[in-house]
């Protein structure tokens, strides 16, 4: 059995006695220890469908199964990492990241053990009691990360968590996240990660899922079996590349 | 040699508006000192209290409140934006804002009185200024710190960016500081104009009242017939009052509203945009369309007009500048300077006279031996202060939970925001004259009373904010907080009140304004002839000026009761406010 299963969700917004059809009759599955990355143009309906999965939203028809259950609000296997980080501005980089933990009525010294470890693990030891305001774009994003991870869930969804840093910076969060989902310590099974970037894609999936434009349909799912790590320079890295592109194009 | 002149000009300019603040600290300076002789009108205002007069009145209180508002509006533009733009300004322009928003501006309607109806020898004219005077002072703080704080949150990239792509002046100023002062100038103007209602049917009370002059209007009206005990023409004057002000609401701020909504900044798309279908009529309507036209043809024929009125000066000048400039290179710039230096110097030399004088003044009549009633202010201050406390706790308590609930709940916002907005509008002091029918004569009834208008002078400030507050919690924190299963209490506390507290505070201080300024006319009732008061500040002030006519205890109550309020708020509710926005901001 797969970990997700998505078996023809729509999603139809009614806006101002129109109605929107965003997404239309998405299917695919994510198995287990997976990395996969959803593609397709801006405003086909990716947010919104990682929304959906995350529990935050629901499907106006279709189905969403985690472990075989319908998703039917937040599930606390699922965690999410922001675009926009979302984190609390009045809350330290440790009280953000225990947040999820404190709502599952954890007791504070444990709390705080995992918090410690993932801050640790995102390699933001000394910041612990820093607001969001005094960091980087790149360590707000890794606090988003270690919040995620310290509720230990089975799958991680990413919506464009590296879009709003710099080449540099994304490029060492985007190892690091690799590493962080190889290392057999951590309870992440799979991923599931939102990107505008191919290349992006192509360097962290094992399958890439592609949308068309709006309404946004699965094209196709491309699976991706270059060994890790990988060469952005590699020829069989710039053929698959191509290759996604001109789906999407 | 070109950027000399322009140094000149431009130092020229700045000359002219040290001028006109001059004039204006001048005039404010005389009316201070000028010791109010006079003149109370005695005899019985004659104003009619008949059902068919009703709308002559409304027309009446309607035409000063459009003209009060539209100076606000003006006043708080400029000085907002001034304030925002000229750094060394603001750091003078905002304490100075922040103290005349505490001044309890009715303390000051009898002044206000004197002033302008000296200054026009006792006319009609006078006291309509009066009025206007008092409803724009209670309208344009608000707006102005309104215009001020949508200026500091422009994000800085989208300033840069319209820097970045050499947007001039007049253009930053139409494209961008516009739009971003939009919703908060429309949602501000809205809480002002209800506020304005309130100090207009005031200035109509007490103008009939205690001051004895007639300012025919709603106001006027609505305590005429509850004096002469015809409760039924009081009610019905009210229900013209409520049908004004919800025509108002429907057919012109609720479709602002709408249409200022579509100028907010957010970084993520946050659900379909609100609607209103007085907006689509307006826009549909042939009338609508043409005034519309017609406004803007009027507006661009006057901008050309004032072109042309400055343009050839300017061009002459320029001319003239060129062949100086040819014969006697810089010395026009230095010519310049020199007269604006000289002009500088006047200007202070002349104002340091004024202060002195004044304060000598001023000192002179506070250093006269204190009459026995000074030695009650304390006491006052102190009964006044937990009348207002009380009134603020009573609307903390409520207004809460209730703008949480309003806030989350889509179809309450729907169905209980229009019925609070009316509510709000519904000016307190419109319901005074019946509330005073009711209580008039009882015991303790005053106290009650008091409490109740203060009340009511206090908890839409606070409602409104709130609201607002807890509407503006980004999309992205709620879904966050959703996400990782934040509910009940503990959302409540980890997004819900640190969200909401900057609101809370802001919504806290102009409460206070607010109440300070209903406790002058809540405290002192006259009504049939007869005097009731609760004892308090508002009270002694009131007895001071319309009774014993004591201009030490005027000024002594005056100073004592803003000192207090300015204390309050740069020891207490500042430094919360500075928290909020150091911690409680939400920014990316
Ligand atoms: N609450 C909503 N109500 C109405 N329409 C919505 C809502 N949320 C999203 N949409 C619309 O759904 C479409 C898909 O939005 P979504 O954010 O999922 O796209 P996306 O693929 O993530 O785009 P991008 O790559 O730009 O982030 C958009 O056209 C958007 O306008
Ligand atoms: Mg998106």
């Amino acid at each position: 059995m797969a970990l997700l299963e998505l078996k023809d969700v729509t999603k139809v917004y009614a806006e101002e006695g129109r109605s929107i059809t965003v997404l239309d009759r998405v299917s695919f599955d994510v198995e287990e220890e997976r990395f996969v990355c959803l593609v397709g143009p801006s405003g086909c309906g990716k947010s919104t469908l990682l929304r959906m999965i995350a529990g935050l939203d629901q499907p106006t028809s279709g189905r969403i199964l985690y472990e075989g259950r319908p998703v039917a609000g937040v599930d606390p296997h699922i965690a999410v990492v922001f675009q926009s980080f979302a984190l609390f501005p009045w809350l330290t980089v440790t009280q953000n990241v225990e947040l999820g933990l404190e709502s599952r009525g954890v007791d504070p010294t444990t709390r705080r053990r995992f918090a410690d470890k993932y801050i640790d693990q995102v390699g933001l030891d000394g910041f612990e009691e820093a607001y969001p305001r005094e960091l980087s774009g790149g360590m707000k994003q890794r606090v988003g990360i270690a919040r995620a991870l310290a509720v230990e869930p089975r799958l991680l969804c990413m919506d464009e968590p590296f879009s709003a840093l710099d080449a540099l910076t994304a490029q060492n969060l985007r190892e690091e996240v690799l590493s962080l989902w190889e290392d057999p310590n951590l309870k992440v099974s799979s991923i599931i990660m939102v990107t505008h970037g191919i290349e992006e894609a192509v360097f962290m999936a094992d399958r890439i899922v592609a949308f068309s434009a709006r309404p946004g349909r699965v094209i196709s799912t491309v699976p991706v079996d270059l060994p890790r790590p990988r060469n952005r320079k590699d020829e069989a890295f710039l053929r698959l590349t191509d290759q996604v592109y001109s789906l999407i194009v | 040699m070109r950027r000399a002149r322009g140094q000149a000009l431009a130092s020229a300019r700045r000359q002219l508006m040290r001028l006109v603040w001059f004039l204006l600290l001048a005039g404010a300076l005389y009316f201070i000192y000028r010791r109010p002789a006079v003149i109370f009108r005695g005899g019985p205002p004659g104003v009619p209290s008949d059902a068919r007069a009703i709308p002559y009145y409304a027309s009446l209180s309607l035409a000063r409140m459009t003209a009060a508002y539209v100076l606000s509006l003006l006043f708080s533009i400029v000085y907002g934006y001034t304030a925002w733009a000229n750094r060394p300004a603001g750091r003078f322009l905002l304490p100075l804002l922040d103290v005349l928003q505490s001044v309890p501006v009715l303390g000051f309607f009898p002044a206000a009185v004197f002033f302008f109806v000296g200054l026009f020898h006792g006319g009609r004219l006078g006291l309509e200024l009066a009025a206007v005077f008092l409803i724009f002072t209670s309208q344009a703080w608000n707006i102005t710190f309104g215009v001020y704080e949508s200026l500091t949150t422009i994000p800085r990239d989208l300033d840069e960016a319209a820097r970045a792509f050499g947007v001039g002046p007049g253009l930053r100023f139409s494209r961008l500081l516009l739009p971003a002062m939009v919703p908060k100038l429309v949602y501000n103007s809205m809480l002002s104009w209800a506020g304005g209602w309130y100090f207009l049917i005031a200035c109509e009370i007490i103008s009939l009242g205690p001051v004895n002059f007639s300012l025919p209007g709603l106001g006027s009206y609505l305590i005429n017939t509850a004096q002469d005990g015809r409760l039924g023409l009081t009610m019905l004057g009210l229900a013209a009052l409520v049908a004004l002000i919800i025509a108002l609401d429907l057919l012109l701020w609720r479709p602002l509203g709408v249409w200022a909504s579509r100028f907010k900044y957010e970084l993520t798309a946050s659900g379909p945009a609100p609607t209103s279908r007085v907006l689509t009529m307006w826009r549909k309507w042939p009338v609508a369309r043409w005034t519309m036209v017609a406004g803007v043809a009027v507006w661009s024929a006057l901008r050309r007009v004032v072109r042309a009125v400055l343009t050839p000066p300017r061009r002459g000048l320029a001319a003239a500048e060129k062949v100086a400039d040819r014969r006697w290179p810089g010395l026009l710039a230095r010519l310049g300077s020199f007269a604006a230096r000289l002009v500088g110097w006047f200007i202070v030399a002349g104002l340091g006279y004024l202060v002195i004088r004044s304060v000598i003044a001023l000192g002179r009549l506070l250093l006269q031996p204190m009459p026995p009633e000074a030695r009650l202010i304390p006491a006052a201050l102190a009964a006044s202060f937990l009348r207002l406390s009380l009134a603020y706790l009573i609307s903390l308590a409520w207004t809460v939970p209730a703008a949480y609930f309003i806030a989350t709940n889509e179809r309450a916002y729907q169905v209980l925001m229009p019925v609070f907005e009316v509510l709000a509008s519904v000016p307190a002091t419109a319901l005074f004259p019946v509330i005073v029918f009711i209580i008039a004569g009882r015991a303790g009834g005053m106290n009650v009373a008091a409490v109740l208008l203060a009340l009511t002078g206090m908890q839409w400030y606070l409602l409104f904010n709130l609201v607002s507050g807890v509407r503006s919690i980004p999309a992205d924190l709620e879904e966050a907080a959703r996400a990782y299963g934040l509910k009940g209490r503990l959302y409540l506390t980890r997004v819900v009140l640190p969200a909401i507290f900057p609101s809370l505070v802001t919504g806290s201080i102009t409460a206070w304004g607010g109440g300070w300024n209903a406790l002058i006319i809540a405290e002192y009732v006259v009504y049939r002839g007869r005097t009731f008061t609760a004892f308090g500040i508002g009270s002694l002030l009131d007895q001071a000026t319309y009774t014993s006519g004591n201009l030490q205890m005027i000024w002594l109550s005056l100073i004592s009761m803003v000192l207090l309020i300015v204390t309050l708020n740069r020891a207490f509710w500042r430094p919360l406010y500075d928290l909020a926005a150091r911690r409680f901001k939400i920014e990316y």
